[in-house]
């Protein structure tokens, strides 16, 4: 299926499914259509593109989609078990400003090579310590004092970035060590440490997700939470686990952006970063009780291709980074109407 | 007086394969309340969507005043009055009662614009013609149940019903309400309209009806004048089974054993005071009671979902403490809901998963990893042992029938091996083959020693899996009965009595 | 029963505001003041519009973010249209080509949702991203300060002016007029026509609306072109209050204008909200921000305090939620 055609790009969309029966194979053909529109927009790319298909345009989209890709990991494991995270983004900023600011006032101007390393461990135990307080003042809220998660996080999405404006004044907070860039700007083998990073994270919460008691629980909590109750799952706890799971990734992703930009702002990324993370969890067919972290993989590098190749085919043309917001919202209005088709299709043959 | 106003004659209706209604007629007159009475799965919901347009027949006429239709539209049966009361009763449940009342008038009258004095005049105006008097601007889901139902049969009354059906209308009343829903019946009829009230409650029939018309697969096995007919017989017609207890072989119990359960004083405030009991290994008992009695109040108490405010729960003659579900689940206490599809499953996940969902922590292996061969191979043993039918246990299980989706419900329990077990209305809207073999699995069970406590208004599966029946009213155990000392007539008789004593 | 408990619930965000500026006025005398009531309600002018007009989606069930994407889209596309046609003349034009552009945004929106039965959510995420994406690349990426002659003065234009002892001249800027009449007609919207009763009983129970023969597909199209023609209003308003016309207008702030529909009583889920609860839920989001400057919180702190009262307010009726519900549980029974 992969090998896909190289004209009409619509068409592998509305292709009929690879097979007719339910169950794995039907969740699975949704995998196989975002894989096809993957390898579709790549190809479009690299034809009208002239340096698309090199090592470095590529390099640098496995540079750019980690710090988007482990927040929506994030997101996902939200709306997997029934809610909404708003507060990813600012719970990223925070992490990163707190770390940050240990940085800047700890590490001893004169430390070697080593001692600095061992420094910046501090300082990514403190952000994920930060990330893990942020999850589980949600998991509270929302389990345990019962407030709507979108109502819950839009709450502490202000607290946390209340708290990073507070701490920061406002400013951006740099200096930090040069060994800091290690995490954001090189590569092993030729892959992007952050890349590595974010395919490490995407294997864990797979595991997580498919492979663990917690993640059965998490599905089957999100499908039907007073069923999940009825049958002895502690839905508090389970609640808990998944935001302060998310709120751990929410820092990881706080610590790849101060990687990438040598900085940390409580304003990084806004409100816009989390509605892209919402935005490809709907695009990856993330639902309560539903949902693969393979598909959101793929849609995260679906944005990432969509957003360099417009960038590269439009570049010198004025404001030519803001035309992938305009594909993006265009490209998934076409996938929701081409959705729908399918549906309307299986509908019938079933 | 008996004019007829519905005939619909030699009605077939397949799904498929299966065939829903076979060669059935059935006529509804003015003035007349018909019960049309049949298990789940007898065709008594088919035949009201056929008389009300929602399906079409395969085959047979249905003539309405007269006219004659091969085919019905939805439309063509509002025309010739005729008005569906579903169980959930169709209403906004965030608008007012006046509106709520209205608001089929507002839409017909096409005007765009609303007159809150109009809608209020209407409002009364329906409310008068049953003589009910509810608070016009309360919001509707403020309501309790009966007064949501009269609010159905107002604005059934208000599109010139002329025959009104209602599908399983005292589902959600107590016995007072149940009474007080009566006598607007009786009123209804009076008046000359024709009423067909949809039921498989035996005691109401025998109260209501004037004619009885008895479904049993599909097939129309009894239409009699009401006079003469006693439940016995309806019972008999509804299975096709005479019902013989003294078939079943009950298990032996150890009468000299310490008790499984032990319940001391157990109270929980608004829904029942005082209720001591013992449950016995091997042994069923049967916990009965109308709606409102505390049967469900005592279960989910039992189970941890509203921990109870004060007495005593002894496990195998240890107290235990339960305030949670995840407490009661470790006690090794199961609970099948009595609201299977909200309580009880996960719609749209595997049937696999949803029987593994109380064992899943035996599947862990190393680094907390779940051993998933060994988990569908669990579940293939539940499906095939509790035959559910379904080609794959990867299939949602919303693919599934009310009573293979049962099935899965009691898979989901049975297969942790609880010491007790709480049934809530196991066979609740489950097909008469299906329950049979329910009732067999719940004496297997208690054979291999589980303790069983079985909720339950159905009497003759009372009668048929318990060894004692405790009877509850007002939040009381009211009686106790050891099921050699009564008959199903007199247990009956019983609940009935109840009722009377409640209703005052 | 429920009535007199939302009336009660627009009581007490009624009661809180009232507190609230009780409290900052003693802190700061400087509050009670015919100035700050002025500027409080010119700040407000245009959350009122653009909530008046996401609140009757919200009451059908459906949850928009894409409003702002509309006003920022219309608002700029129109000034860089007239600029560039070298319009010299008043407001007016403004309002009415923005207007049709929102109205046209709003219906596709509306195609897209009934046409294609898609979630509201998730096709507004889509055109949220959409029309700012429009605005940045089709249009221009940078704030445009030049206004037309005809509209130079407009954002001094005052209904009433009065004599402040704090800072002198002050006066109420007469595009409230705009908010009012909206609000007026979007009130009236909802309780007196079919449409605007269809809005709820969708919102109450869709099955049950289409069952009684509400024209549901055509009140979730009214539904969403009032949406598009207010966003489009509200953010022209904001243009010549600011006097600039932005590419990112309100970019960041679709959920804090949610967050004041909810806190006005509005359910996420449909079937409830008003507009007097949502006039008092943006009031009181408003007179937050003021109050946390006059009461000389540090201006970096005011944040941190907004989030606090955030989740103190939502944690509230969430309390009172899981008391009642318990105790309707055991209720039942009796």
């Amino acid at each position: 299926m992969t090998q896909g055609t190289n004209d009409k790009p619509a068409a592998p969309i509305r292709r009929k499914p690879l097979a007719g029966a339910f169950g794995k194979i039907r969740i699975g053909s949704e995998t196989v259509q975002l894989l096809v529109l993957a390898v579709i927009l790549f190809m479009f790319f690299s034809i009208i593109v002239e340096k698309f298909l090199t090592v470095r345009s590529i390099t640098s989209m496995g540079f750019q989609m980690p710090e988007l890709g482990v927040l929506t990991l994030a997101m996902m494991l939200s709306i997997y078990t029934g809610g909404i995270n708003l507060s990813v983004n600012a719970t990223s900023n925070l992490a990163a400003v707190l770390a940050g600011f240990f940085m800047v006032r700890y590490i001893p101007k004169d430390a070697a090579g080593a001692v600095v390393t061992l420094y910046l461990a501090v300082a990514f135990l403190i952000a994920i310590a930060v990330g893990w307080v942020c999850g589980v003042i949600n998991g509270l809220l929302i389990g345990y004092v019962g407030v709507p998660p979108i109502l819950a996080t839009l709450a502490t999405m202000t607290l946390y970035t209340g708290i990073s404006v507070g701490l920061t004044g406002g400013a951006t907070v740099t200096g930090f060590p040069t060994q800091l860039s290690v995490i954001g700007a090189q590569t092993i083998l030729g892959i992007p440490i952050p890349f590595l990073i974010f395919v490490g994270f995407t294997i864990l919460t797979y595991i997580l997700l498919d492979r663990t008691s917690f993640g059965f629980k998490m599905r089957l909590l999100g499908s039907n939470p007073v069923a999940a109750e009825f049958s002895g799952i502690n839905n508090r706890a389970i609640i808990m686990g998944a935001y302060m799971y998310g709120g751990i990734l929410s820092a990881v992703t706080g610590i790849l952006i101060m990687g990438r930009t040598m900085s940390a702002a409580y304003e990084y990324g806004a409100t816009t970063y989390v509605l892209l993370t919402i935005l490809i969890c709907v695009l990856a067919n993330v639902n309560p009780g539903m949902g693969r972290v393979i598909d959101v993989f793929i849609a995260v590098v679906i944005l990432q291709i969509l957003s360099t190749g417009f960038q590269m085919a439009l570049s010198g043309v004025r404001g030519s980074t803001f035309f992938k917001d305009f594909a993006w919202g265009v490209l998934l209005v076409l996938v929701f109407i081409a959705n729908y088709f399918i549906r309307g299709r299986r509908a019938q043959s079933s | 007086m008996a004019e007829d106003l519905l005939r619909a004659e030699h009605i077939s209706k397949r799904f498929g394969g299966v065939v829903a209604l076979d060669d059935v007629s059935l006529t509804i007159r003015a003035g007349e309340i018909c019960c049309l009475v049949g298990e789940n799965g007898s065709g008594k919901s088919t035949m009201i969507k056929i008389i009300s347009g929602v399906y079409t027949p395969d085959e047979g006429d249905i003539y309405i005043n007269g006219h004659h239709y091969k085919r019905l539209t939805p439309i063509e049966a509002i025309h010739e009055g005729i008005q569906v009361i579903y169980q959930d009763f169709s209403l906004f449940p965030n608008l007012t009662v006046a509106e709520n009342i209205a608001i089929n008038e507002l839409l017909a009258s096409g005007k765009q614009v609303v007159d809150w004095k109009e809608v209020e005049q209407i409002a009364r105006e329906g409310l008068a013609r049953i003589n009910a008097s509810l608070p016009l601007d309360a919001v509707v889901e403020t309501l309790p149940a009966a007064d949501r139902q009269l609010i159905a049969i107002i604005k059934a009354l208000l599109a010139n019903a002329r025959i009104i059906i209602m599908d399983e209308p005292t589902t959600a009343l107590t016995q007072r309400e149940i009474q007080a829903l009566f006598n607007v019946i009786r009123e209804l009829k009076q008046r000359g309209l024709a009423i067909l009230f949809v039921s498989h409650k035996l005691n109401e029939v025998m109260e209501i009806a004037d004619r009885t018309v008895i479904f049993r697969n599909g097939k129309k096995v009894l239409d009699q004048g009401a006079a003469g007919l006693d439940i016995p017989t309806m019972a008999y017609y509804m299975t096709g089974r005479r019902l013989d207890t003294s078939a079943v072989t009950f298990e032996k119990i150890d009468e000299t054993a310490p008790p499984l359960l032990r319940v001391e004083g157990l109270t929980l405030h608004g829904g029942f005071y005082d209720v001591s009991f013992e449950l016995k290994a091997h042994e069923v008992l049967g916990v009965t009671g109308l709606l409102g009695s505390g049967r469900t109040e005592l279960a989910l108490s039992l189970f941890g979902a509203l921990p109870a405010d004060a007495g005593r729960i002894f496990i195998e003659g240890k107290e235990v403490v339960i305030r949670s579900i995840t407490d009661a689940v470790a006690h090794g206490i199961g609970y099948v809901p009595e609201d299977r599809i909200r309580e009880g499953l996960f719609l749209d996940q595997p049937i696999a998963d949803n029987i593994t969902v109380t064992l899943i922590e035996r599947f862990l292996r190393r680094l907390g990893l779940l051993d998933l061969r060994t988990k569908s191979a669990e579940a293939e043993r539940w499906i095939r042992h509790l035959e559910v039918k379904t080609p794959s246990g990867e299939l949602p299980v919303k693919t599934l029938s009310g009573g293979n989706q049962q099935r899965v419900v009691l898979a989901k329990w049975i297969a942790r091996s609880p010491k007790v077990l709480i049934l809530n209305g196991p066979t609740v809207g489950v097909d008469v083959g299906s329950k049979v073999e329910i009732h067999e699995l719940i004496r297997q069970l208690a054979h291999q020693g589980m303790g069983i406590l079985l909720i339950s208004d159905d009497i003759p599966e009372l009668m048929q899996t318990c060894h004692r029946i405790l009877l509850m009213r007002a939040g009381r155990i009211a009686r106790e009965f050891r099921r050699e000392e009564i008959t199903e007539q007199a247990l009956n008789a019983e609940l009935v009595a109840a009722a009377t004593v409640e209703s005052r | 029963m429920l009535k007199k408990a939302i009336r009660t619930h627009e009581f007490i965000i009624f009661l809180i505001l009232v507190a609230l500026s009780l409290v900052v006025g003693i802190i700061n005398p400087a509050f009670f003041s015919v100035s700050t009531l002025f500027d409080t309600l010119r700040a407000s002018i245009v959350y009122f519009i653009m909530s008046f007009g996401v609140l009757p989606l919200m009451i059908a069930g459906g949850v928009d973010i894409s409003f702002v994407a509309i006003a920022a889209m219309t608002s700029y596309t129109t000034h860089m249209f007239l600029l560039k046609l070298g319009y010299e003349g008043g407001t007016l034009l403004y309002f009415f080509i923005a207007g049709a552009m929102g109205l046209l945004a709003g219906l596709l929106m509306g195609f897209l949702v009934t046409r294609f039965n898609l979630p509201v959510f998730n096709v507004s995420l889509a055109l949220y991203t959409m029309w700012y994406g429009f605005n940045l690349f089709f249009i221009g990426a940078t704030a445009n300060f030049d206004l037309p002659q005809g509209t130079v003065g407009y954002y001094a234009r005052f209904l009433v002016t009065a004599k402040d002892p704090y800072v002198g001249q002050t006066g109420l800027h007469v595009s409230i007029i705009y908010a009012v009449v909206v609000g007026v007609f979007v009130w009236w919207l909802l309780k007196y026509t079919i449409i605007g009763r269809g809005l709820f009983a969708i919102g109450g129970n869709k099955e049950v609306a289409i069952r009684s023969g509400f024209n549901v597909n055509f009140i979730w199209m009214v539904a969403f072109a009032l949406m598009g023609v207010l966003s489009a209003i509200a953010g022209v308003t904001q243009g010549f209050l600011s006097r600039y016309f932005n590419p990112v207008l309100f970019i960041t702030q679709p959920l804090d204008v949610l967050a004041g529909i909810i806190l006005g009583g509005a359910s996420i889920t449909g079937g409830r909200g008003t507009v007097i609860g949502t006039a008092l839920g943006v009031l009181l989001i408003q007179i937050i921000n003021r109050a946390l400057i006059l009461t000389g919180i540090p201006v970096q702190w005011q944040k941190l305090v907004v989030g606090i009262i955030l989740v103190v307010f939502t944690s509230i009726p969430a309390i009172r939620a899981q008391r009642a519900r318990r105790l309707r549980r055991t209720t039942e029974a009796a």
